[in-house]
């Protein structure tokens, strides 16, 4: 099934590029292999639907829009070889990626090199900074704070255990965690980490049983290790309030009665009650029948990604790299998230949704907080 | 000797043609080549030169090793992490290329000594090997901000020249590096590889510290990927754990097999051909490309053991004229007399055997065996099935066999040396089967024996040995000095017996230990081989320990008969004492029906 | 503490339960099956699939069983035969072998992680500590494994056949056991425990097509320094495994996740022999 939905999107970049000369190029690096493969078909799909709305309303500048997708592997080299041909054989003009780390990393000096737009659309553990690139998904300041001050206020909790997997997201999350709980007079009693790929848990549990805190907070690497560490955290009988920065709404679900009660922000929830969110649901399943993959937290960005590029180059009333990246800080997306600027040192202040889990899997939205500031990212762009 | 001349430039014209015409290649290549593949080739290069090293651990000396990776990835961090934490420039450029290659030397060294012993199994080797990347993709990703975790470090300053320079540069490391493993592998230490991957015991018992090549091999390799993988990190900017990981030691593997192991320059295609084709493949089939891959990798091990590179070479010698293969003539003279063999005709036994015994778990073979081999004495072991004569000869070659008891040879205390130090003591040792090395030539063996005493050539290859004076008398018995040319596996069994014998004498022995010299040998050849142990004994005062089951041939030439009964000595003396001896009598009888069995 | 004794008795139990499969087709074949953490997400999607199929979680252990040896004996007869002589080649193929296997899974189910239900679930109360009950369940069916595997050497007749051609395979041959049919029999008994073993701890986990790789490396120090002795194996999985949880919860998870394969490697370099008696 996701095989065909992208054999289809393939075929959808044909049918553009025949109907138009001189189309802008948009690349998508995105890990149809290794980890990410399991939400690439949803990212496909977001990409797909902006270009042909857009491309519907007559594109941009007068030009249609046309995608390039390219399978970065999930990982450092694969990506190297994504932005390769990205950048020097088919010559984008604008790069918008939902990627790993390590594989944004691995791509940006080929960016560089090739002065390239990025718009890089994935949450992440903050702090990249690039003169070509542009965030427009939340870091930990505006992840973290939501959750803790609701474990803070609802459960009075003081004490915290963290949990994560041993790997960049999963460090500096917990890092700006434990900075942040302290700071509000909470103490971390244990953090903990188990190797990326680990997933059996049980040492951690029982350390987390005999350190005995009010609340729980993971940052573990997606999959397995998220899944299994909730599973074994139920099994073992752990009911304290838990806080869960890598799951999304996807997971949940898939986890049925043991992802109950779990607590998550998200700068997108599905269920969310908005005109705009209702339109682009409904946009998606239109688009793609049954083949359609719900949207999520990484399938939206990259949507509003896309728009957010269109726009800059309208506003700068060329693709000429400079001119795109000077007008992305001053557009605003009105996406299925809400309207969105990435003025604040190359990054956005996002509207946080404090989500959780219900006993079907379904997530339900707690508490709203209106555009939670990304805190100082990359200085050296302040305005 | 001109003919030396002529042989010797020819391989090394070879390699000089092969590189000079790869050089041009490598200097012409990026003005027909687009960005993108430039940039896709440079990083594929490097890892060619990586898989080159891959090919000549697994693919010559059989060490199926999974962390190449390990030190393309020492190399690449090496590059990163100077770069970013500690400074740049020329000096530091160097300095952490110095980094890469130290690093990468002493973990090598270090994963060597773990995995390489005598008596550790191939298969624990590779296992050892298969931890390596990923314990240290553990220690990257628990560095922190250090080594950047599992996102790597990107973005440090290096050298931006421009692509065609970095090509230059990736594509003259290739074919350097090539061309000296192209040269390594046809040397006569080559053959000393190959002897490894073919029959790494015999090698040791031929006195060839094999656990030390393969290290010394293994830290040679690692040096060549680090550098590879420090040169990737500057160019691309990026290092990332899984330049470390074992996917993509797996990954090298895999080429290795598909373009041909052994062959070299097999695996050099096939890493740049399906490096290249997956980058383009990947993307419109990810998984199935995989699934792909993975068919081809397990239909070549199985069908196609020698991968694709015979194929296509087949075809070209088919193609092209046929050229007589003037396999060079070689030769074999006299060794040095100061190197001659040093027997014992004074009154210090050259092997002498104290309360010696072995246990397997509760089993005994062996008990207080108290034992005196004198030099210009030949000792014959005799007993029946089971009476633990294979088992002494072992516990004499090896430090390591015996449970309990002393051992001296010349004099010196065998300790727990492993084979190859016991043959340096002056021990040689034959074995009851001829398991001599197939695809290697009589010359080539004999040079294998000569490794302990005259060392190998790393990057050429001689066409003299040089044999002390009992070997060369072997040789001449036999009528192998005319056959020094032949691979060892077209020899009749005869001939095999003879060479397994001038080969242990090679070894310069002073106490020769010979299991079943005369089995399957006919009566000529048995007289021929019984008068050369009678003349090394009195001639050059070896101390010969002989197991025999042909009584005849015992009394025609021993001085002395042991009979082994049960792990014990039974009794000593005359072959007329022993044969005379009630006790003998019985205990033969008794075994009578093993010995049909 | 006292959850930390749980912890290792039930660690241990899991390793031997994974490690077991491996240790008899090296032990009898002398050949280390790379295939065998592709065997144990076989065993996984087993799990999911009875799930799925609404068929009670306690018969997946059985069904992934028979699947495993059915599917053992073929890939012994396709691919493992025609490399009894080349081990280190057969380590390739098996390697090859289990890339293939997840490729398959990862087409037909998707990358992502999917779930089979347990048998048991929540937790009970042994001496005072409340502890997974599955957990125990699965140290419960560890022994009882044991015992089996060591009844099954001992007293049968294949068990006998499979001794003699460990000690000494062209002896047995000789001896007119049909040393052929002994190792096809070994590799499908093997990849039945392996893939059995995997329907018995997804569980605890979840099932993707990579599931298996993170047990392969322990599960391979493990056999190498038990020797070909399933008592071995027990005591080296409660050494072994005990080391590692001890380090786990009183050091570092990190150091303890190499806990295994870095205590293994130096146990091997300084006594070969490992934790056999020969």
């Amino acid at each position: 099934m996701r095989l065909k939905s992208l054999v289809f999107g393939l075929g959808i970049c044909l049918n553009i590029s025949a109907y138009a000369a001189d189309p802008i190029k948009i690349g998508i690096p995105v890990g149809l292999s290794g980890a990410n493969s399991v939400v690439a078909p949803s990212m496909v799909q977001a990409a797909e639907l902006a270009v042909a709305e857009i491309n519907a309303k007559g594109g941009v500048i007068g030009r249609p829009l046309q995608l390039e997708i390219a399978d970065d592997g999930s990982g450092a080299q694969g990506a190297q070889r994504a932005y390769d041909s990205l950048v020097f054989q088919k010559e984008v003009d604008g790069i918008v990626a939902m990627e790993t780390t390590a594989a944004r990393n691995a791509g940006l000096p080929i960016v560089n090199r090739g002065r390239v737009p990025l718009i890089y659309t994935s949450f992440y553990e903050g702090r990249s900074c690039s003169p070509w690139m542009y965030i427009n998904a939340w870091v930990p300041e505006q992840q973290v704070e939501p959750i803790v001050d609701q474990f803070m206020s609802e459960y009075d909790a003081k004490k915290f255990f963290l949990i994560g997997s041993d790997y960049a997201f999963g460090r500096g999350m917990l890092k700006f965690t434990r900075e942040y709980v302290e700071s509000k007079g909470g103490t971390v009693v244990g953090e903990s980490y188990l190797p990326i790929e680990g997933s059996d848990w049980t040492a951690i549990i029982s350390q987390l049983r005999s350190a005995n805190p009010d609340a729980l907070i993971t940052s573990t690497s997606g999959g397995a290790p998220n899944v299994t560490l909730t599973r074994q955290l139920r099994s073992a009988g752990v009911d304290i309030p838990y806080g869960n920065y890598a799951i999304d709404e996807g997971t949940a679900k898939s986890m049925g009665g043991d992802a109950e009660g779990v607590y998550l922000a998200a700068s997108y929830i599905s269920s969310l009650d908005t005109p705009a969110n209702r339109e682009f649901l409904q946009a998606i399943k239109d688009k793609f029948g049954d083949d359609a993959e719900t949207p999520h937290e990484l399938s939206v960005p990259l949507y509003d990604g896309i728009y957010a590029y269109a726009a800059a180059v309208e506003k700068a009333g060329s693709t000429e790299p400079s001119a795109v990246i000077d007008a992305l800080s001053e557009v605003t997306v009105e996406g299925p998230r809400g309207a969105i600027k990435m003025d604040k040192q190359r990054h956005a202040a996002l509207t946080m949704y404090l989500g959780k889990v219900a006993s079907d899997g379904s997530v339900e939205v707690v508490k709203s907080f209106k555009n939670v500031d990304p805190g100082e990212q990359c200085p050296q762009f302040a305005d | 000797m001109p003919r030396k001349e002529i042989t010797l430039s020819r391989t090394h014209r070879t390699a000089l043609i092969g590189c000079l015409v790869g050089l041009c290649t490598v200097a012409i290549a990026p003005l027909f080549l687009d960005t993108y593949f430039t940039n896709i080739l440079i990083r594929t290069l490097l890892l060619a030169a990586v898989v080159m090293t891959v090919d000549i651990l697994w693919g010559y000396t059989g060490i199926l090793t999974f962390g190449q990776s390990a030190f393309f990835g020492i190399g690449a961090y090496a590059c990163g992490l100077v770069f970013t934490h500690y400074g740049f420039g020329p000096g530091w450029a160097l300095g952490g290329l110095a980094l890469a290659l130290g690093s990468a030397a002493v973990v090598a060294a270090g994963t060597g000594w773990l995995a390489f012993f005598h008596g550790s199994s191939p298969i624990y080797a590779s296992i050892i090997t298969l931890a390596l990347p990923i314990v240290l993709t553990q220690v990257i990703y628990s560095g922190g901000s250090y080594t950047g975790s599992s996102s790597g470090l990107s973005g440090f300053p290096t050298y931006f020249w421009s692509l065609e320079v970095w090509f230059w540069i990736a594509g003259c490391f290739l074919v350097l590096t090539t061309t000296a493993g192209w040269l390594l592998v046809r040397s006569d230490f080559g053959r000393v590889l190959i002897a490894i991957r073919e029959n790494e015991d015999r090698s040791a018992y031929l006195g060839i510290p094999v656990s030390r090549i393969k290290t010394m091999l293994m830290v040679a390799a690692a040096m060549v990927a680090s550098v590879a993988g420090f040169a990737y990190a500057a160019f691309s900017n990026v290092v990332a754990p899984e330049l470390a990981g074992f996917q993509l030691g797996t990954e090298l593997l895999i080429w290795t097999a598909l373009g041909g192991r052994a062959t070299l320059l097999g695996p050099v295609f096939a890493a740049i051909g399906i490096d290249t084709m997956s980058s383009w493949l990947s993307g419109a089939m990810p998984f199935f490309w995989k699934l792909l891959t993975g068919i081809a990798f397990v239909g070549v091990i199985v069908a196609l053991p020698r991968g694709l590179a015979p194929l296509i070479s087949g075809l070209w010698n088919r193609l092209r004229p046929q050229r007589n293969a003037i396999d060079f003539e070689a030769s074999v003279v006299k060794a040095p007399g100061t190197r001659m063999l040093q027997g014992s005709f004074g009154d210090a036994p050259p092997l002498r055997i104290v309360g010696l015994s072995r246990r397997y778990g509760s089993l005994e073979v062996l008990r207080d065996v108290n034992l005196i081999g004198k030099g210009t004495e030949l000792l014959g072991i005799i007993g029946p099935n089971g009476a633990g004569k294979t088992t002494l000869m072992r516990c004499i070659s090896d430090g390591k066999e015996r449970t309990t008891g002393t051992l001296y040879i010349n004099n010196v205390e065998i300790a727990h040396s492993s084979p190859q130090q016991v043959v340096g003591l002056g021990v040689g040792r034959s074995f009851q089967n001829t398991n001599l090395f197939e695809t290697l030539t009589v010359s080539e063996c004999l040079k294998l024996a000569r490794y302990r005493i005259d060392g190998a050539s790393l990057f050429s290859r001689s066409d003299t040995v040089a044999l002390p004076q009992p070997s060369l008398d072997i040789l001449q018995a036999t009528g192998l000095d005319k056959k020094l040319s032949e691979e060892t596996k077209n020899l009749s069994h005869g001939m095999k017996r003879g060479l397994e014998l001038a080969m242990v004498l090679a070894t310069e022995p002073s106490v020769l230990l010979l299991d079943e010299p005369t089995a399957g040998l006919t009566r000529p050849e048995r007289m021929a081989i019984g008068s050369v142990l009678t003349k090394l004994t009195r001639d050059f005062g070896l101390c010969i320990v002989l197991i025999e089951h042909d009584l005849d041939f015992v009394r025609a030439i021993s001085d002395r008969v042991v009979v082994l009964h049960q792990g014990a000595i039974l009794m000593e003396g005359t072959v007329e004492e022993v044969v005379a001896s009630d006790l003998v009598k019985a205990v033969y009888a008794g075994h009578k029906e093993d010995e049909s069995a | 503490m006292g959850s930390v004794i749980f912890d290792i008795l039930t660690t241990a139990g899991i390793l031997f339960v994974v490690a077991s499969g491996l240790m008899i087709i090296l032990g009898v074949m002398k050949l280390l099956n790379f295939a065998h953490g592709a065997f144990l997400t076989a065993g996984g999607y087993a799990a999911y699939l009875t799930g799925a199929a609404g068929i009670s979680p306690w018969f997946s252990v059985p069904l992934a069983g028979i699947v495993g040896i059915v599917f053992g004996l073929l890939v012994e007869r396709t691919i493992i035969r025609p490399l009894y002589n080349r081990p280190l080649d057969a380590i390739l193929a098996t390697w090859g072998l289990g890339i293939v296997i997840s490729q398959i899974f990862a087409l037909t189910f998707g990358r992502g992680v999917q779930f089979a239900p347990s048998p048991l679930s929540g937790t009970i109360e042994v001496l005072g500590i409340e502890y997974s009950a599955y957990r125990l369940a699965v140290s419960a069916i560890a022994v009882l494994l044991a015992i089996a595997l060591i009844a099954l050497l001992s007293l049968t007749r294949f068990g006998l056949n499979a001794r003699a051609v460990i000690v000494n395979e062209n002896l047995a041959r000789g001896l007119g056991i049909d040393s052929t049919r002994v190792r096809a029999i070994t590799f499908g008994l093997g990849a039945g425990l392996a893939c059995a073993a995997g329907a018995l701890i997804t569980p605890l986990l979840s099932v993707d097509p990579n599931m298996g790789l993170p047990w392969l490396v322990n599960s391979f120090m493990l056999v190498l320094i038990s020797g070909v002795s399933f008592p071995s194996l027990l005591l080296a999985s409660l050494v072994l495994g005990g080391t590692q949880v001890l380090i786990s919860t009183f050091i570092s998870p990190i150091l303890g996740g190499m806990t295994i394969v870095v205590l293994a490697a130096m146990i091997l370099r300084l006594n070969p022999k490992g934790f056999s008696r020969a």
